[in-house]
């Protein structure tokens, strides 16, 4: 019983002349991680911002879980179930780490219009919001604000924030850009173990990564899909392997 | 009571609010002892400017919104209490809530309508407001128009407020009852997630929140509290003009709150003090060293407040955490 969870009809846009996404098709189950490769500019971000709602497809449909909801905003779609991470750490760097991940936690429950209780010293976010850093392995940080800790932990802040709010479709948008080997191995393992909570689009550079971890590739060359399938297929796929994986037999 | 036990708690988390609250509660007693009345007058200006800049350090320290416009809710107030007066309503607690209620209205459209906008474009709108209001009352001629109109100092049922002195504690319990609320709100669910949306309003957005509702609502509670604070400053100064809404005293309640600290609580207060006594004695100074120039008294605070937020990068509140962290640090290793 699979369910999709996103689904793409015929996605387009443009900046000018310059073709973003060009009527692109794409789905993504609950429990699977779908990858999105190519190029750099291939407009694979482009994309994730249409799903997430930050930029407007000049035509096509975005359905989640069978609901349009191309004319909706960004924070509505939150609400309606994604999570995304941003390819650029997009985290809340004045606060502590416990701090980011309380105000998620807070947002999550949805008791956000309170004036008089007290938020950093509530005991049930507390303990949320500590959940939220264990789940990536970030509690030795808590007190640390998310200036001050490494760009590796702020990839894992970016993806526990991410994942927070307990998202039907998670959006990463490459969650090991900068991070060393070893974390790379740990954000990679993260991902895989909460796969089956949610769907993944995931779009990421590192091949070993993606090969891990997809269930399905797609590539994306100047805005077209020039190949979708299982990672088998890609990879024995010529028209990838020219363009893309560039192993030139 | 519960409530009140909290609030008392939580004042313990800003000793320096505590400590300033404190001081203008027992200044009349130093001022009556030393036979200086005139400075009572002087603590209730100060304590109605440091309300005013509380009320706007709400969007400005908290929010990270830009608002050059606040002066036309303290116009506001002021206004409530002449107009009310002039209709033949003479109850203080009246004037009060139609001060809010105006100012939370009117602060609600604009909040509404300029909101939208960002940086630059959100400080010239609110600007604009500003003067649109300012320029209302000056047409307005039944009330006075450019002249203002006189005002009685209102009666609060039982108190009325023929003694200085009950002006002076009305003024304090107000100052009192809004530096409370605003600790309060800082700490709570709604503050920390405005002071989220300061610090990265698209990672908020991206936890499911809409950004501009909690923008709105913490701009239509400090323009209401402006307003408060300007029905109190129509019965201090027992007259209103156009004057109180113009541009250059929105400009000074920012310059108040960046001299004290535009992210600590108690920041606009020592602003308000601060900026209170050098426009006293600034001038004074410069008649000893050039006569010519003691009207220009700006000309010596300009650099002083460029200096105090190049050096100290947090207003006069960050120089006490420092010289504190650097006690207690002292004391620790001794
Ligand atoms: N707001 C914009 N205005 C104009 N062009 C844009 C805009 N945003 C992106 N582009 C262009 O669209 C193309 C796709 O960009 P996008 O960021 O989606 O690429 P990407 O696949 O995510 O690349 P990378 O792997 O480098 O992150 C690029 O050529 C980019 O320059
Ligand atoms: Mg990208």
């Amino acid at each position: 019983m699979t369910k999709v969870s996103l689904e793409l009809k015929d996605i387009s846009k443009s900046y000018g002349a310059l073709r973003a996404s060009h009527k692109l098709c794409l789905s993504v189950n609950k429990g699977e991680i779908h990858a999105l490769i190519g190029p750099n500019g291939a407009g694979k971000t482009t994309l994730i911002k249409q799903i997430y709602g930050s930029e407007q497809p000049d035509s096509g449909q975005i359905l989640l879980n069978g609901e349009l909801i191309n004319n909706t905003s960004p924070s509505l779609r939150v609400r309606k179930g994604i999570g995304r991470s941003f390819q650029i750490s997009n985290v809340l760097l004045g606060f502590t780490v416990l701090q980011n991940a309380l105000i998620a936690e807070l947002a999550r429950k949805g008791k956000v219009f309170r004036f008089f209780a007290p938020a950093f010293s509530d005991p049930s976010l507390l303990s949320g919001a500590r959940n939220i850093l264990e789940k990536v392995g970030l509690l030795h940080q808590s007190e640390k604000l998310a200036a001050e800790i490494s760009h590796g932990e702020r990839r894992l802040l970016e993806l526990a924030l991410a994942i927070a709010t307990n998202p039907q479709l998670l959006l990463l948008d490459e969650p090991l850009a900068g991070a060393g080997a070893e974390e790379s191995r740990h954000i990679t393992s993260i991902i895989e173990n909460l796969k089956s909570q949610h769907a993944t689009l995931l779009i990421e550079h590192d091949m070993d990564a993606v090969f891990k971890l997809a269930d399905r590739i797609t590539v994306l060359v100047e805005g077209k899909t020039i190949a979708s399938g299982t990672p088998d297929e890609i990879s024995n796929n010529s028209a990838v392997r020219n363009a893309y994986l560039g192993d030139g037999d | 009571m519960q409530a009140l036990k909290r609030s008392l708690e939580i004042l313990k988390s800003s000793p320096a609010l505590f400590i300033l609250l404190l001081g203008f509660g027992l200044f009349p007693i130093y001022t009556s002892m030393a036979d200086l009345p005139f400075w009572n007058d002087v603590s209730m200006r100060i304590m109605l400017l440091g309300m005013a800049a509380l009320g706007l350090n709400l969007v400005l320290g908290f929010g990270g919104m830009v608002s050059f416009g606040h002066a036309a809710f303290i116009g506001i107030g002021a206004y409530s209490v002449g107009i009310s007066q002039f209709y033949g309503i003479d109850n203080g607690w009246l004037h009060i809530l139609f001060a809010l209620l105006f100012c939370a209205a009117i602060g609600l459209v604009i909040g509404f309508l300029a909101l939208r906008t960002k940086g630059i474009y959100f400080i010239m709108i609110t600007l604009a407001f500003a003067q649109m209001l300012y320029f209302f009352f000056v047409s307005l001629e039944v009330f006075g128009g450019d002249d203002g109109m006189g005002v009685d100092r209102a009666s609060f049922l039982i108190i009325d407020l023929w003694d200085p002195l009950r002006l002076y504690y009305l003024i304090w319990i107000a100052l009192f009852a809004v530096s409370l609320l605003l600790l309060l709100i800082i700490n709570s669910h709604f503050g920390v997630i405005l002071q989220g949306i300061k610090d990265n309003e698209s990672r908020i957005e991206a936890m499911g929140l809409s950004a501009l509702h909690f923008k709105i609502t913490a701009y239509v509670a400090s323009a209401a509290i402006c307003g408060l604070a300007g029905a109190l400053f129509a019965n201090w100064q027992e007259y209103v003009s156009p004057d109180i809404m113009h541009w250059s005293r929105s400009g000074e309640l920012m310059i108040v709150i960046v001299l004290g600290g535009l992210s600590y609580i108690a920041g606009p207060l020592i602003g308000a003090i601060v900026f209170f006594l050098l426009e006293e004695f600034l001038p004074e100074l410069l008649y000893f060293i050039a006569p010519d120039y003691s009207e220009n008294w700006m000309i010596i605070f300009g650099p002083m407040l460029i200096a105090v937020v190049l050096f100290t990068k947090g207003g006069l509140m960050a120089i006490f955490e420092q010289l504190h962290r650097r006690i207690t640090q002292r004391q620790n290793t001794t």
